[in-house]
């Protein structure tokens, strides 16, 4: 099967690999915790303490900051400088701009817990952080397109490997969302807010063009990336399909573009912009599935690993939770549906379901791949693999249920009029008839929570015993 | 570069890091022709809806218009009918909310007050219509079940009325909101005087205290402290000024009850009256809500919680 080249720890720079992989853990690790925590809040609000530092409003974006670019943002730089490298047969371009990459982008997710924490934000979400750190992200992001573009450019390879045109596009365009969002004046040189350059719907627009394409091309098209190497690795067997990777390659790029205002959806927006978005989130469906289709497919004629390789499971499953999910979410952006929808648990459970189903199950499966890759090892314990999914598939079963029930009963009861033509349930009421569903979140949370720490430990003890250090060939060989 | 054929399934060739290849499936059909229906569908609903920005216009949407009813500034009802658009959705969805409404609204406006509860139709639709008001507007400071809160709004289901619980008061107080205030007497009072005073109200309810200072207290409350001026000389407050009546073991604002010691009791009180209370305000709902919805919210608080005199 797979060999890992001997010369490769001098050919790859994978110190940079490393570093990002144990931060993946690490942010991991911190980010599900404040999740856990602040989902109890919702459920016990004592648990507040009458502390502004802990409410629920500042914890949240610390929570999202978190996982999505402290964990999923670690996990991309980790595994796109690993691919890249190795789908290149190139050392990555830059010297020290990498190291550079690494220490920028942990700054930026302290600073920007810091500053959630202290209440300093620009009420943008998942753009929460202020001004100086934007710049921060600005500078750190064009260095990541260097390196990534300059290995690229000096590779060895005639052609360059479907892997690299996700993990390109989500660079390209994550820098394209970021500015232009961010786009903002600050109240003065020492101050730590600014104005938005937009105002009203203009603005709100320019937001959710943002946040829906964070969501597609960081959280989507980057983590199509992760599995376009890592399913057909660990199977041993060819993409599925060349045709496919290219045809909704480019139509997803092309239309997640369009989506974002589907999010504002019934507020003070053209209605011709409600529709576009709407209908784009219809055509997104089947390229979003194409993703799917080639991983899954990828493993037929191997379908008894999903059996004996835990690996494999975490990989496939992330594939089921990712179609499931852009099935779900062209659903809700349908305006019948959306009128349900629209404020309720139900969208943070489609959001969890894509967040804990697909981003993390399949940066779990890489990770499970990379890591004992990286240290010349193998996996510590392949039952505490298993453990890990079946815990993490609980959580997420357990999450996604609680929030459908709870967001559809909402949407109801916010709706629903008696005979007399009043409201037939106040607002409390229906937060009231929440609790139990926020009791179950919490609970799935615990579940989903303690497999990211199994695996925290199993990749310590798999760490432990192996060596960054080059190994001899027959234990190399046998990797 | 050489490579193993590890397999029958044909593939593009190209290998990468070792063993990724692709292979030469072909787009899956029902794939391609599920892609297409979405299109197709889009399309579909680019011509229902408003859908195509075409200079400073855009495409309206076909047969599908929404007629609802609009009130003009003076007043005057007007029939509308335009394309498809959310505002013109919601006004028809609120048009027919307020039909079903309309008639018991009409009702309401046209019955006197003490009146509503004898009318039964009517009250049900005082309960279903004031339970969701007053939880939606009440109950952030009055408390789900209007049970108030210590040192934040009085409780409206027990006997005890600040500014009075007939009908009118309480559509009055609603109406046009209170603004409840007690001076602070630091500076006006020395400190012994103030625990004096704060005594002789401990033992108005009969709460523990210390008797000799109580009496002393009894002279400023009458005194020169003046608290009679407000709340009379038998301390049992005035409703016209919304003072409260200390006798009645009700406490809103210094939270004895909750005090275990006596010590704790009086702290209480001597907070209160030290630094006055400049939270009582209750907001204005007159021109947030309508004259029937407040008349609603009225037979709601004195009837179906059941506080009113």
């Amino acid at each position: 099967m797979a060999t890992v080249s001997v010369a490769a720890s001098e050919q790859y720079n994978y110190d940079i690999v490393r570093k990002f992989a144990i931060m993946t853990l690490v942010w991991g690790a911190v980010g599900m915790l404040v999740g856990v925590y602040i989902a109890s809040e919702l459920a016990f609000p004592f648990l507040n303490f009458d502390i502004p530092y802990i409410t629920f409003g500042r914890l949240r974006p610390v929570h999202t900051g978190a996982v999505i670019f402290g964990f999923g943002g670690s996990a991309l730089f980790a595994t796109s400088y690993y691919i890249v490298q190795r789908t290149c047969q190139a050392r990555l371009f830059g010297g020290g701009l990498s190291t550079f990459t690494f220490w920028g982008w942990q700054t930026i997710i302290v600073l920007a817990a810091l500053g959630d924490v202290l209440g300093y934000s620009q009420g943008r979400e998942y753009a929460e952080m202020c001004w100086p750190i934007d710049l921060l992200i600005e500078v750190v992001w064009v260095a990541y397109l260097a390196v990534f573009v300059g290995t690229i450019m000096k590779r060895k390879q005639e052609h360059i490997y479907v892997a690299n045109w996700f993990y390109l596009a989500f660079i390209l365009a994550t820098a394209l969302l970021h500015t232009f969002n961010n786009l903002a004046v600050p109240i003065s040189m020492f101050s730590l807010e600014s104005y938005s350059l937009f105002s009203g719907a203009q603005d709100a627009m320019t937001q959710w063009w943002y946040g829906h394409n964070a969501v597609g091309f960081f959280l989507t098209a980057a983590f199509l990336g992760m599995m376009y190497y890592f399913v057909p690795k660990q199977a041993g067997r060819p993409v599925y399909s060349y045709r496919l990777s290219i045809v909704h390659f480019w139509a997803l790029i092309f239309l997640y573009m369009w989506a974002g205002t589907h999010h504002l959806h019934w507020t003070a927006i053209p209605d011709w912009t409600s529709t576009l978005a709407a209908t784009f989130s219809i055509m997104l469906l089947l390229p979003s599935w194409g993703g799917m289709i080639n991983g899954i497919m990828t493993l037929s004629g191997a379908w008894e690993k999903l059996r004996t390789d835990p690996v494999m499971r975490f990989l496939i499953v992330s594939l089921s939770f990712y179609g499931m999910s852009t099935f779900e979410g062209p659903m809700m952006s349908l305006k019948d549906v959306n009128a349900l929808s629209h404020y309720t648990d139900w969208t943070v459970g489609h959001v969890h379901s894509g967040a804990l189903g697909w981003v993390a199950m399949i940066s779990f499966g890489s990770l499970y791949h990379m890591i004992p890759r990286l240290w010349n090892t193998n996996m510590y314990s392949n039952k505490l693999i298993n453990v890990h999914f079946w815990l993490a598939t609980i959580g997420i079963l357990l999450y996604i249920t609680a929030m459908w029930i709870s967001g559809i009963m909402q949407g109801l009861m916010w709706r629903a009029f008696d005979d007399f033509g009043n409201l037939q349930y106040s607002f409390v009421e229906s937060v009231a008839a929440m609790h139990p569903f926020y009791v179950m979140r919490a609970l799935g949370g615990v579940f989903f929570l303690s497999g990211m720490l199994l695996m925290c430990y199993n990749m310590f003890k798999t760490i432990k015993q192996g060596s960054a250090e080059p190994q001899t060939d027959a234990v190399a060989a046998a990797a | 570069m050489s490579q193993e054929q590890k397999s029958t399934v044909q593939t593009t060739g190209h290998v990468w890091d070792d063993d990724l290849r692709e292979a030469t499936n072909p787009l899956p059909n029902w794939w391609l022709w599920t892609f297409y229906i979405t299109i197709i569908f889009a399309i579909v609903y680019w011509v229902l809806y408003p859908a195509w920005p075409i200079g400073k216009s855009f495409t309206k949407g076909m047969g599908n218009n929404i007629s609802y009813t609009a009130k003009t500034v003076d007043g005057k009802e007007v029939q509308k009918s335009t394309h498809w658009n959310m505002r013109a959705k919601l006004m028809a969805e609120m048009n027919e909310a307020q039909a079903a409404q309309q008639k018991y609204v009409a009702k309401v406006a046209a019955t006197p007050l003490a009146d509503v509860p004898k009318d039964a139709e009517l009250m049900q639709f005082v309960q279903s219509s004031g339970k969701t008001l007053f939880s939606d507007n009440c109950a952030a400071c009055h408390q789900a079940g209007g049970q108030g809160k210590v040192g934040m709004a009085p409780n409206l289901v027990d006997d005890s009325w600040i500014y009075g619980g007939s009908y009118e008061k309480i559509n009055e107080t609603i109406t046009n909101g209170r603004n409840g205030m007690m001076p602070a007497f630091h500076g006006v009072l020395t400190d012994e005087k103030i625990t004096q005073v704060a005594n002789y109200v401990l033992s108005l309810s009969g709460e523990p205290h210390n008797a000799e200072a109580a009496k002393a207290g009894d002279a400023i409350f009458h005194g020169e402290g003046g608290c009679l001026v407000c709340h009379g000389p038998d301390a049992k407050g005035n409703q016209d000024l919304g003072s409260a009546n200390l006798t009645d073991k009700i406490w809103l604002w210094a939270n004895v009850p909750a005090q275990s010691t006596p010590e704790g009791k009086l702290d209480e009180v001597r907070k209160v009256i030290t630094a006055g209370v400049s939270r009582g305000k209750m907001p204005t709902w007159g021109g947030r809500l309508s004259a029937e919805q407040i008349k609603v919210l009225t037979v709601y608080v004195h009837d179906v919680l059941g506080g009113g005199k």
